[in-house]
């Protein structure tokens, strides 16, 4: 008889323990290490946090996840103990009040919770900002990605049809993390263009849409490389108020250091130039009743003259007519410049850039950056 | 035999709350509307608010709307409707 007390299964091998996971669905489709009690003790002590410490508390379900909880998944997404310190500042992200986690968790709109990291833990731990950034073979970033959905589904019931509304999802959802290639970045990492210090490890996370290739090979100025990332960003089907994030491949970013575009300067252009007509919008399906009458999306598609902006005929499908002046209303990708993140990651090699969109069709929740806490001393 | 570990958290007991109790009769009863923030949460409440007139004779009507469809209703409207109505409905689920 097992020794812990510790709710579970009790199986005769390890083969049976992975054919037992999927039989009880505890699994994200793909098989997991079953997690035994040493396992997951192994996991909790290699971070800072008491097993029945609170790392995410989500509000509208109320379900807490201790760090007990969160090691249990860890162990099942094949995390080393050494990422745990990863994985529950993560936890710790997802479940800031800003991030709002119950809407890109159970949305339609189908986010992955996308982590980059920043700091000297990405070499201690191995974690990848190099070639096939968010490709498969690197442990350290497809298992502390997958760690989160893994919490996810069996601690939050986020799972197909029950509290996961994906219409459609996309294989982001798996497992989306990644370092940030800070030594290929035209300007100082993006932790601390959000106010941490370069000596400490950071996650940023953001509820992602599936992101858009940006492929350029015959531009070396700024202003030609980013037009293709300008007209990415305003593509109709992601087109919306929301956040957007690029991650530019090496070859992409030295373009921009060689010119001495700063981030801000990068961040201002593309927020310029990723805009559409509102004509075009309305013509697309994407004008939707309410954002006529809601001062918020008024002013998002209008600008601040939006109290003075032409309202249109009163009629049920006022959002679908385009009216005269809508070729000469030019609405942005987002709010402001500060609504993107720019990152660098990749190969050496290729113009192979990356623009994801955030989560909804609204203004999807913000990044929240946390800091990774040090090792546990030996 | 080695026990693996329940990854969920269906054996953690939920936090002690009290159903509240079903109401004998809705005929007269004041009702709450409470939409989530989606798009049209607050025009479907009506219309099943018009049911509930028709078919059960309800009377007064408490609406609020979340800002936030991600977020828990402000415990302000929370504590309001609690107090006030006999029901809620909320809605919508996109």
């Amino acid at each position: 008889m097992p020794a812990t007390t510790h709710p579970g299964i009790d199986v005769d091998d390890a083969w049976q323990a992975i054919e037992a996971c999927f039989a009880q669905k505890w699994t994200d489709g793909l098989p997991v290490v079953p997690p035994t009690e040493p396992l997951v003790e192994r996991m909790l002590a290699a971070g800072p946090w008491r097993a029945d410490e609170v790392l995410l508390h989500e509000p509208v379900r109320d379900r807490t996840v201790t760090a007990w909880h969160a090691a249990i998944n860890a162990v099942m997404a094949g995390c080393k103990p050494e990422y745990f310190p990863v994985v529950g500042a993560a936890l710790i992200a997802i479940g800031d009040p800003e991030f709002t986690l119950h809407g890109p968790a159970t949305s339609t709109g189908g986010a992955a919770l996308m982590v980059i990291v920043n700091g000297p833990v990405r070499e201690r731990i191995g974690l990848h900002g190099g070639g096939n950034l968010f490709g498969p073979g690197i442990r350290a970033n497809a298992t502390i990605g997958r760690t989160l959905r893994l919490v996810l589904l069996n601690c939050l019931d986020c799972r197909p049809g029950v509290l996961d509304q994906s219409t459609q999802g996309w294989a982001g959802k798996y497992t989306l993390c990644f370092a940030e290639h800070e030594a290929a970045s035209p300007w100082e990492p993006l932790h601390v263009s959000r106010g941490f210090r370069a000596g400490q490890s950071t996650v940023t996370v953001f509820a992602a849409e599936s992101n858009h290739n940006v492929l350029v090979h015959a531009a070396r100025e700024p202003e030609t490389l980013l037009v293709a990332f300008a007209d990415t960003m305003a593509a109709l089907g992601s087109f919306s108020p929301g956040r957007s994030v690029i991650v530019f491949a090496p070859e992409h970013a030295q373009h921009l250091k060689r010119a001495g575009w700063s981030r801000a300067r990068t961040q201002a252009w593309l927020y310029e130039h990723a805009r559409r007509p509102l004509a075009d919008l309305k013509r697309a399906g994407k004008i939707e009743a309410q954002f006529l009458v809601n001062p918020d999306t008024r002013r998002w598609l209008y600008g601040p003259e939006s109290d003075r902006a032409e309202r249109g005929p009163d009629a049920a499908d006022a959002h679908a007519r385009v009216l005269p002046g809508d070729e000469r209303i030019f609405v942005h990708r987002g709010l402001g410049p500060d609504d993107m993140l720019l990152s660098v990651g990749g190969g050496a090699a290729g113009g192979h850039s990356a623009f994801f969109p955030a989560w909804s069709r609204g203004r999807s929740v913000p990044f929240v950056t946390k800091e990774v806490p040090g090792e546990v001393p030996a | 035999m080695t026990r693996i570990l329940d990854p969920t958290l269906r054996a953690t007991p939920p936090r002690a709350a009290t159903g509240a109790a079903r109401p004998a009769l809705l005929s007269g009863a004041t009702i709450g509307l409470l939409a989530n923030g989606k798009t049209h949460g607050m025009a479907f409440l009506d219309r099943v608010a018009e049911h509930l007139r028709a078919r059960h004779g309800v009377g007064e009507l408490l609406r609020a709307t979340k800002p936030n469809a991600s977020a828990p209703a402000p415990a302000d409207d929370a504590a309001l409707l609690a107090k006030h109505c006999t029901a809620v409905v909320t809605a919508i689920g996109d």
